[in-house]
């Protein structure tokens, strides 16, 4: 009987689901490729999938609030430009172009917040026009090409924030820590403090909220705010370990961010996040990628697939939905 | 003489040119069921709204407790006492009960880094809270809004006000789309915050509900007060239909 309580419960959290689709997808890649499960290979597919993965912690508290932002894509390009045009005329150390670049990405949110709450404008709106702008400004500034970033080899920052190291061929970087680090701030932020009280209930009736005396506005902007530093520090951790910082860089990557949202269990119209869900999404989509190759579809094809797990994910939680509603 | 708690005077509110409360004056004593009644676009809601500092009002004065107090916004009003419970509105469906009553006010444990909601608190006061507003079925405090029923929203919106020593409560149609037994449920939530020395403004479109909970009604048109002093004891559901439709100017 405790048993069965205990296996409901679990049914009923919206982690489930993405904790078995990704259980089912390790266990078909490796029983088609063995070499899945490589050290290597893991190595490969985690370097990446914390890039984005630190974009998709952020919009995770920001789409609980209710809000969404596209413009995380194009300020993962633009920021690291800025950073290594800052850095590579000698303007300023790498130190501080590195603060500017983060600053400069926390402005970008600011601006995005102060629209979509003083201008009520939907941030669909706000945040493709910011968009366009951002990425026309990295293009615009670069005339199109990828800026160098080989003359800080060795600095501290750089290997502070990508530098990695062997556990015996197993391949980590710092940015894996990062992740880590910034999961578990941002799962105590929305679960236990008022803080994420407060970002819950704004996404879930603004309008209660405010009548409590809750600041809707301005936890909405904090969070634009900490989901663009965040896609800044991702795309200049990216730069630095790919060593290329091209004003194209992180294009549609909004959209792959919000689709590990999504399928993590958080609701798309605000009010329920979770940021177990969201790391979940993210090991979902990038295991995919990686998978997908390994056993031999070619890779053009892994847009379907992301295409039907999102479509799939979304059925199964408004079929959970109904299900806890009608009392079961 | 019962002691006076809030008083209107001479509130007017224009919405461009039209007039939507029209030198409005209107007292609440301590520990008094006020029903406020009128027809649609009597002016009601609107009154309310500016007696919750949702709206600010062209002129006119709002004292609490005999102090001029400016109710700029909803924060206004709370911290002057005045807890307006609307229709479906109060509550966030997503967030428990617990999560619910202590919005905006969340009590804390820890410093500095690590401070964070005090959730076994939070959930201990809540248990209490609802056996106090007198929802008999044993509910966990954990529980999301969104599994209560109209009634034990309600409740749990009015425990609520109860708790944050909210001295006067408005209810805005709070038994609306409930069934019998939940209406029931409902007013004697009321009684209940009555008797722990709460006030209430109670706004109903079903005057036999405003009858059985109320120590006195007023009866509003056209954006005026026509009268206010109907003791419900002394009068009857269809002589109040009477002066709310304007048929009679008085009781």
């Amino acid at each position: 009987m405790k048993n069965q309580s205990l296996f409901r419960r679990l049914l009923a959290r919206p982690e489930f689901g993405p904790l078995v689709l990704l259980l089912v997808e390790i266990i078909v890649f490796t029983a088609i490729n063995p070499r899945f499960l490589s050290p290597m290979n893991i190595s490969n597919t985690l370097t990446f999938t914390v890039e984005l993965g630190l974009i998709a912690l952020a919009m995770t508290l920001l789409m609980t609030a209710g809000e969404f932002d596209l413009s995380v894509g194009s300020v993962f390009g633009f920021t690291p430009v800025l950073m290594w045009t800052l850095f590579n005329a000698e303007v300023l150390p790498l130190e501080f172009a590195f603060i500017t670049a983060i600053f400069i990405g926390a402005m970008i949110g600011l601006v995005n917040g102060l629209f979509v709450t003083l201008l009520k404008i939907p941030s669909f709106l706000v945040t493709l026009g910011m968009l366009l702008v951002v990425r026309g400004t990295a293009l615009f500034m670069t005339s199109g090409f990828p800026q160098r970033t080989w003359g800080a080899k060795g600095n501290w920052l750089t290997e502070f924030l990508v530098g990695d190291f062997y556990i015996g061929s197993f391949r980590v970087y710092a940015s894996l820590f990062w992740f880590v680090f910034a999961a578990l701030v941002l799962w105590f932020i929305l679960n236990k403090s008022k803080a994420g009280n407060w970002i819950q209930a704004s996404g879930g009736n603004a309008n209660a909220a405010r009548a409590r005396g809750v600041n809707v506005n301005k936890t909405k902007i904090w969070l634009f705010m900490l989901c663009s530093s965040m896609a800044a520090l991702a795309g200049v951790i990216s730069s630095i370990r790919t060593s290329a910082a091209n004003p194209n860089s992180g294009t549609g990557y909004e959209l792959e961010v919000i689709a590990m949202v999504v399928i993590g269990g958080t609701v798309l119209t605000g009010g329920r996040g979770t940021i177990i869900g969201t790391v979940l999404g993210v090991l979902i989509l990038r295991i995919m990628r990686n998978g997908i190759v390994l056993v031999g579809v070619p890779g053009l094809a892994y847009s379907i697939f992301i295409g039907s797990i999102i479509l799939g994910m979304m059925a199964l939680h408004s079929w959970l939905e109904r299900r806890h509603n009608s009392g079961t | 003489m019962a002691k006076e708690l809030i008083r209107m005077k001479n509130i007017k509110k224009y919405y461009g040119k039209v007039q939507a409360l029209n030198g409005v004056d209107l007292t609440v004593n301590e520990s008094e069921i006020v029903g406020l009644l009128g027809d649609n676009g009597a002016g009601k809601s609107t009154l309310i709204k500016v007696l919750s500092g949702a709206i600010p009002v062209t002129s006119g004065e709002i004292y609490v407790r005999g102090k001029e107090i400016k109710m700029n916004s909803t924060t206004d009003a709370i911290n002057a006492g005045i807890e307006t419970i609307y229709q479906d509105s109060a509550l966030v469906t997503e967030l428990s009960i617990a999560r619910n009553l202590f919005l905006g006010r969340e009590p804390e444990i820890g410093s500095g880094l690590f401070k964070r909601m005090d959730i076994e608190k939070m959930n201990e006061v809540a248990s209490e809270l609802l056996r106090e507003v007198g929802i008999s079925k044993n509910i966990p405090p954990s529980t999301p809004i969104a599994a209560l029923s109209g009634g034990e929203r309600q409740a749990v919106a009015i425990a609520r006000a109860m708790h944050f020593e909210s001295d006067l409560i408005i209810l805005d149609e709070p038994t609306n789309n409930l069934g019998v037994a939940e209406t029931r449920g409902v007013l004697n939530f009321v009684r209940g915050a009555r008797k722990s020395g709460h006030s209430c403004i109670f706004i109903a479109h079903n005057i036999h509900h405003v009858f059985q909970v109320v120590d006195r009604i007023i009866v509003m048109r056209r954006g005026s007060v026509v009268v206010d002093d109907i003791d419900p004891k002394n009068s009857t559901v269809e002589a109040v239909e009477r002066v709310i439709t304007g048929m009679d100017e008085t009781v």
